[in-house]
């Protein structure tokens, strides 16, 4: 027993009331719950701008690609309108000759290649659709009849003097547009054309400003390709994009093989041809560079600091926390040793009262074995004194063991237990003389429909201790009655303890629960007692309320969850 | 001792009550016992007791309640108090009401037969010097007084006491 008491004492400053698993947890859930304080608002934050600052980006690249394609467009109407007023120019000229001859149309193709070098041939047609004159690199095509061809009719019936082809193979089976020109001369339709390379036409957009971050493409309103950069497809192939036709200039999102990309477009007013303008692969990579990479580093930089600081947070936390735990756990075993204090006064009152009989019993045995009083016991009143002794013995025993159950200090110890033999365990054991002698009567009114609960049995019995001997305190000597009451309320337990003493005044309720706080003479109390019931009812998941009139008693009511936590 | 000292001993433990009455009368002690202060106060009326053991801490009256009625009541009576709840508080207020002595459980055969003793010698005495006093007072009037006035002041005195 002294071994155990004095391995005890050492123990107590590393006393801790939970395991440390709990703390572990503690700090775990702190940490969750600090990250989730500090980065949440910050990575929606972050997440936000980001989403801006792409759409803001987007939307510039949509307006830059937008503007080149519109300037794009505008310098290629300005071309192909250039073109045919070459044609118009050369025939509308009163020197040209009707009809000519192809070495007449061989002057006309030098003057014209001298505006444009993308001029590859001229042909002259009658009525009929024959070519009657050609000058160029296809002799051959000379005395054709392109009276069939779409391109010969189009002009034939649409209402505009002039047209431009698709790019187109032809007769000679190489890429190539053509623009014609008609004119009613006497009574015959007759028709200039002259086919142009788009090749010329390319390298002469490639040139324009802006054009070198994009990639530039011309695709005709059946969506094949009418020139294309080589890197995104081939003259004459279905485009992968398609621009709306309404409106004539625009940009729009697609998606090709899982890429999002934005182009681009303008259809040009001369031609049935849309300019597409989409950005280079380049671009298409930016979202992992530049600005967005310069957020990423400085939000990652900045959560990996939150996160140093608050993991060193939530550990200076959870030991703070120990340390109070600690504190609390000293306090409460020294109002332990304190309560047991005031009780020791009581309880060597009850031994002497044995001890008395004891002494009393064998006295009387002595007594009649001394000659000098002349009598001698018969051997069934020897037994009974002796039994007397021996339940007086046991009297001691039971009073010294209860005591020794109040100053052992335990760890937290959660069993189930039935609340009631609980306050039995105090009110029956070590009190009931005491209240006896003191004209006390204690009253029981305990609900026998309390399931088991969770607690520790040995600190719950200590705090019903500590509120009865408040309340026997409170009587101050006189008669009265100290009635304890179990029951349910909303699935906790309630446990009730009424007194009929003085009361507390209102200016000390607030102090109740501070500790070393008493009102009691000094050398009558600690000023411990509530403080370390109000933490170990605490620690128990309860709480403890008081009511009081002054004059008239208090009520302390403790409630416990089934299972604390 | 021709007459055996009536003693009144009041204690709510039985088993003590009776011990501690038997030993003291194989000692020669007349002893009355009683398990409450109640009843002690009604056993000192018609014992004339020379003597009264009592316990502190007793359900109903306690002992400081009867020390004082008996006090009150029965001028010569000497209380000697046995507690097992001893301390300094009541042993003090015990000796102002008047107790002759203050013993705490579990106690000691010779000490308290040594209280009683000296309980009963200054019981005694107070009687004696009273008796004297008496004696002379009512000397005192034989001499100032005729004798039919004296024998009707000596009933008056005789009435006092009673």
């Amino acid at each position: 027993m002294v071994a155990k008491s004095g391995k005890n004492t050492d123990s107590l400053a590393e006393s801790l009331p939970f395991n440390r698993d709990h703390y572990k947890d503690l700090k775990r859930k702190q940490i969750i719950r600090l990250l989730l304080f500090y980065l949440g608002p910050l990575i929606v934050l972050i997440i936000f701008f980001s989403i801006q600052y792409n759409a803001l980006v987007s939307e510039s690249r949509r307006l830059h690609l937008t503007a080149i394609a519109e300037n794009q467009s505008n310098t290629l109407n300005l071309f192909l309108s250039e073109r045919i007023v070459n044609l118009d120019n050369l025939i509308d000229d009163p020197r040209f000759q009707h009809p000519p001859t192809s070495s007449n149309l061989q002057i006309y193709l030098e003057r014209l290649k001298m505006n444009s070098q993308s001029f590859i041939d001229i042909g002259y047609f009658d009525s009929s659709g024959i070519q009657t004159a050609y000058a160029g690199p296809y002799p051959s095509l000379e005395k054709v009849d392109y009276s069939s061809e779409d391109w010969f009719q189009r002009l034939r019936e649409g209402e505009k003097r002039f047209i431009i082809t698709d790019i187109y193979l032809g007769f000679r089976q190489i890429p190539h547009f053509t623009i014609a020109v008609s004119r009613n001369i006497g009574s015959e339709e007759i028709v200039l054309r002259a086919s142009l390379d788009p090749g010329n036409i390319y390298e002469y957009m490639r040139s324009l400003e802006g054009a070198n971050e994009v990639f530039i493409s011309i695709v005709n309103e059946d969506g094949y390709y009418q020139l294309v950069t080589p890197h995104i497809g081939t003259p004459l192939e279905t485009s992968s994009i398609v621009p709306p036709q309404n409106p004539r200039l625009g940009a729009e999102n697609v998606k090709i093989e899982g890429s999002r990309i934005t182009y681009a477009y303008s259809w040009l007013r001369l031609a049935d041809w849309a300019l597409i303008v989409q950005p280079s692969d380049d671009e298409k990579q930016e979202f992992f560079s530049g600005f967005n990479l310069r957020i990423y580093i400085i939000a990652a930089s900045m959560i990996i600091l939150i996160i140093l600081v608050i993991a060193f947070r939530a550990n200076k936390l959870v030991e703070m926390q120990m340390e109070t735990d600690r504190t609390r756990a000293q306090l409460e075993h020294a109002s332990k040793l304190a309560s047991v204090g005031e009780l020791a006064a009581g309880i060597a009152h009850e031994i002497n009262n044995p001890l008395a009989i004891i002494n009393e019993e064998a006295g009387l045995i002595k007594d009649y074995m001394d000659p000098e009083f002349g009598e001698s016991m018969d051997p069934e009143r020897l037994k009974e004194h002796l039994n007397s002794i021996q339940s007086s013995v046991f009297r001691c025993r039971d009073i010294t063991h209860k005591l020794l159950r109040f100053v052992r200090k335990s760890d937290v110890e959660l069993k189930t237990h039935n609340i009631n033999e609980i306050i039995d365990g105090v009110v029956d054991g070590l009190l009931v003389r005491e209240m006896r002698v003191s004209n006390i009567e204690i009253e029981k009114k305990y609900s026998s429909d309390i399931p088991p609960v969770m607690t520790d049995s040995n600190q719950l019995q200590q705090v019903i201790l500590n509120i009865i001997n408040n309340g026997v305190d409170a009587l101050e000597g006189q008669a009265g009655q100290i009635s304890i009451s179990t029951g349910m309320n909303n699935n906790k337990v309630r446990i009730s303890i009424n007194d009929t003493g003085k009361g507390i005044k209102p200016e000390d309720m607030e102090k109740l629960f501070i500790p070393f706080y008493t009102t009691k003479e000094v050398g009558k109390g600690t000023g411990l007692g509530l403080s370390v019931s109000y933490g170990i009812i605490k620690s128990l998941g309860g709480e403890i309320k008081v009511d009081s009139t002054v004059g008239k008693g208090s009520e302390f009511t403790i409630i416990l969850p089934l299972k604390p936590g | 001792m021709a007459d055996k000292i009536k003693l009144l001993i009041c204690d709510d433990e039985v088993k003590f009550l009776e011990s501690i009455a038997e030993r003291l009368e194989l000692r020669g002690f007349d002893v009355t016992k009683a398990t409450s202060g109640k009843d002690a106060v009604e056993a000192a009326r018609t014992g004339g007791f020379d003597l009264a053991i009592l316990d502190l801490k007793m359900p109903g009256m306690n002992g400081i309640e009867v020390l004082e009625i008996l006090k009150k009541e029965h001028k010569y009576l000497e209380v000697i108090i046995l507690t097992g709840h001893g301390s300094i508080d009541s042993a003090v207020e015990s000796t102002k009401l008047g107790a002759f002595s203050y013993l705490s459980k579990p106690y000691d055969l010779d000490d308290l037969l040594k209280s009683l003793k000296d309980a009963y010698e200054t019981r005694m005495k107070k009687k004696f010097e009273d008796d004297t006093e008496r004696m002379d007072e009512i000397l005192k009037m034989a001499q100032s007084m005729s004798p039919l006035g004296f024998l009707r002041e000596v009933k008056k005195l005789d009435d006092e006491e009673k």
